[in-house]
């Protein structure tokens, strides 16, 4: 059994027209028995910045400790914001500093950068950055969430149509999977609001 | 002093707090995650004015292309670029370090970087890592001396050459190399020369794939040609998508957060009494 | 008349004969053996490679109506689910069922198998065989190969002369007489539910609804187990279907969803 499946999990991300969505389950199990039903692996870093931590579950919660202890000083130091490029590299630099021990993580990252044009960007464990323009996926369902994502995705999407496609998508990739699903969680941001969505799945 | 110590790595370098609990881990059978790669057809060769590097646009994770336009011609110098082939974190990482290493060298000596430099910074850094650092590399540039064109396995040694290919589909485009290459090749030639070789990869190659990327460099002037051919545009796909009704997603619960304007502070002298 | 004995017979397996390729049905079964030096092996390497439904979450209880027998629909390789509607309950004859838990190839064979030979017991003998006996079929069947990469986990459940029954049978050559059973990787939680609401005295309809929640709650918990709930009971004049519910809808009938207002978080009243 690969470490990516210990826990179990399913993120997506996709860019609409000045917004973005990110998305994830929310089953924490330990191996093939659900321990958890609400769990959280997408955090707020700010208002415009969220990442998702698919893989092992206490990386992840460490590796999201550290990153936020990093983001924090450099606001104390800047008095701003991370850009989510700039945000991204550093989490891809935290990985690739463990490039021969590494955090079992596969990150996602969405933003919202200056002129609010959408970020998205994924990684492998070590850090190396993939841009899309599209979506990015992530987790033990991810080659079912990448076939979604193919046929569903369109570009340009208003938040509302990109909230019924990212949910779809994600419901029917973690239907096809033992480790992940158990409900969904949807953050939907745009410039002016963040809409944080709990979706109802199946529960098996 | 130690206790004070901040999570920050002081100088850099490579941390190994988890190779133990890692390596318990895969004693324990559970089997350690494989890495993107770039199983790749990269390609270089010199031609009459300078040097033409080419590469394709696939990244892979075991049998998933998980990105179908990566960028794998590396930005060194403004004079030097490298194509990777290898796991794509390490040569990511390998070459903005080595970039950065030459653009502070640029500050310090006031002189355009040498195609030399960049490749002794990274053999020496690859050898120091015994090919644990599995980075294979073209790098290809213009400087005072002249057009080089050199290759850099993962264990730090170099060849230098008049043409090169690297990565899985390498074969497939040094055979293209090796049966049209010659000295002086204008430039239009070189490119769909080079064109030619990395679409010989792509077709042929199964880690290799999508589109072609060239780089062409000649004295005082870099051309990133992007995506300079598309032999592969997507046809499978309806235009319009998959529609759902608004409200078609069954939801538990919903939280809506405005965000707050950032106010922003102008600074200006008249406040600094 | 001849005693039927082919349930003492070796059925270790041999090369077959050239000459005859269509032995007569009623010949013990036999496979060809792979031409390789490590069969025992081989065999592993082989089942490792082809692992289908191995998660799974069967269970069946005894009680004064008669035997309930219930089970998921769920088949997966690892952690990709290849059905949601498999047929875990396998109707042997019209007052026998058997449950099918490890590998699903193995179990529907083996079970088609044993259907055949209780035909042949039934048409030899003039009367149906007893539950007792079948699963006694089957356990010898499964002890001849064991240790060959079999993979089986059934219960046999059924109404004979003697009255409800229930059996336990595995690939390791186990054969357990007992009153509840459950199989799968999700039993331990099926366990829970069964014993904690497990009484003689129970209705049908109570009897069905206990197996009902014992398998939703075993899909709930475990990951591989979902799909389709599907009840069977078994009574005096045979097994009959009472259920099937997708487990999907099931949650949201014993868990209703409390419709919920959406929730806007204020901002700040701008600083006057």
């Amino acid at each position: 059994m690969s470490i990516f499946e210990y826990n179990g999990s399913a993120l997506v991300a996709m860019v609409g027209k000045n917004c973005f969505a990110i998305a994830s389950d929310r089953r924490l199990g330990v191996q093939l028995q659900t321990v958890a039903t609400d769990f959280r692996r997408i955090y707020r870093i700010h208002d415009k910045v969220y990442i998702g931590l698919s893989g092992l579950a206490t990386d992840a919660q460490t590796l999201y400790q550290r990153l936020v202890f990093r983001h924090k000083l450099y606001q104390l130091r800047e008095e701003r914001d991370m850009k989510p490029e700039t945000f991204a590299s550093l989490v891809s630099s935290i990985l690739y500093e463990k490039r021969f021990g590494p955090y079992f993580c596969q990150p996602v990252i969405a933003g919202l950068g200056d002129d609010d044009q959408p970020f998205i960007c994924t990684m492998d464990c070590l850090g190396a950055k993939e841009l899309a323009k599209d979506f990015v996926v992530s987790g033990s369902a991810s080659e079912s969430l990448y076939g979604a994502c193919e046929s569903m995705y369109k570009p340009d999407m208003e938040p509302e149509e990109l909230f019924e496609n990212i949910s779809q998508a994600l419901l029917a990739s973690v239907d096809r999977d033992c480790l992940s699903g158990w409900g969904g969680h949807v953050f939907l941001v745009t410039p002016s609001e963040v809409q944080e969505r709990t979706l109802k799945g199946r529960m098996d | 002093m130690e206790k004070a110590r901040v999570d920050l790595p002081p100088k850099g370098g490579f941390s190994f707090d988890l190779c133990r609990r890692n390596e318990m881990l895969t004693k324990k059978g559970l089997q350690l995650p494989g890495f993107r790669k770039t199983g790749t057809t990269i390609v270089g060769l010199i031609f009459e004015d300078g040097v033409i590097l080419g590469a394709d646009t696939r990244a892979t994770e075991g049998p998933i292309v998980a990105d179908k336009n990566c960028e794998k011609i590396h930005y060194m110098a403004p004079n030097i670029y490298c194509c990777g082939a290898g796991t794509a974190a390490d040569t990511e990482a390998v070459t903005d370090m080595v970039s950065s290493q030459l653009q502070l060298h640029r500050y310090a000596t006031r002189r355009e970087s040498r195609v030399i430099t960049a490749l002794t910074l990274l053999k020496s850094h690859l050898f120091s890592y015994q090919g644990h650092v599995s980075a294979a590399l073209v790098l290809g540039g213009v400087d005072i001396t002249g057009p080089h064109l050199h290759t850099v396995y993962p264990h730090g040694s170099t060849d230098t050459l008049p043409f090169a290919t690297m990565g899985s589909g390498s074969l497939a485009a040094m055979a293209v190399f090796e049966s049209k290459y010659k000295e002086g090749l204008t430039r239009e030639d070189g490119i769909q020369l080079v064109g030619e070789a990395i679409c010989s990869g792509i077709f042929n190659d199964l880690g290799s794939g999508s589109n072609v990327d060239v780089c062409v460099i000649t004295k005082g002037k870099t051309d990133y040609l992007r995506n300079h051919q598309l032999p592969n545009p997507r046809t499978y796909i309806s235009s319009r998508g998959y529609s759902f009704d608004r409200g078609h997603t069954e939801v538990l619960s919903t939280k809506i957060t405005p965000l707050k304007l950032k106010a922003e502070v102008v600074e200006n002298d008249a406040m600094e009494e | 008349m001849k005693l039927d004995a082919s349930g003492l017979q070796t059925f270790a397996p041999h090369r077959a004969d050239p000459d005859n390729l269509y032995p007569d049905l009623s010949a013990p079964p036999s496979f060809d053996l792979p031409g390789c030096p490590d069969f025992d092996g081989f065999q592993k390497k082989a089942i490792q490679m082809v692992k289908p439904a191995k998660g799974t979450t069967t269970l069946a209880f005894i009680f004064n109506e008669g035997v309930i027998v219930a089970a998921d629909s769920r088949a997966s390789m690892g952690g990709y689910i290849s059905s949601q509607t498999v047929k875990k309950i396998i109707e042997i004859n019209p007052y026998m069922i058997g449950t099918m838990a490890g590998g699903a190839a193995d179990c529907q064979f083996w079970h088609r198998n044993l259907g055949i030979k209780c035909r042949l017991h039934e048409l030899a003998n003039k009367r149906r065989i007893s539950v007792t006996g079948a699963s006694k079929l089957l356990a010898n069947i499964l002890y001849s190969y064991r240790g060959m990469g079999l993979s089986v986990g059934t219960m046999i459940a059924g109404w004979d002369e003697t009255g409800p029954a229930l059996y336990y049978v595995d690939s390791e050559g186990g054969r357990l007489k007992g009153k509840r059973f459950s199989v799968g990787s999700g039993s331990p939680y099926a366990y829970g539910v069964l014993d904690s609401g497990y009484r003689s005295d129970l209705s049908i309809e109570e009897a069905a609804e206990l197996a009902r929640r014992a398998i939703y709650h075993a899909t709930f918990r475990d990951g591989a187990s979902g799909g389709v709930a599907s009840v069977y009971h078994v009574g005096p004049n045979g097994w009959k279907k009472l259920s099937g519910d997708d487990v999907g809808e099931l949650h949201y009938k014993y868990y209703p969803v409390v419709p919920a207002i959406v929730e806007h978080e204020m901002a700040d009243a701008p600083p006057a």
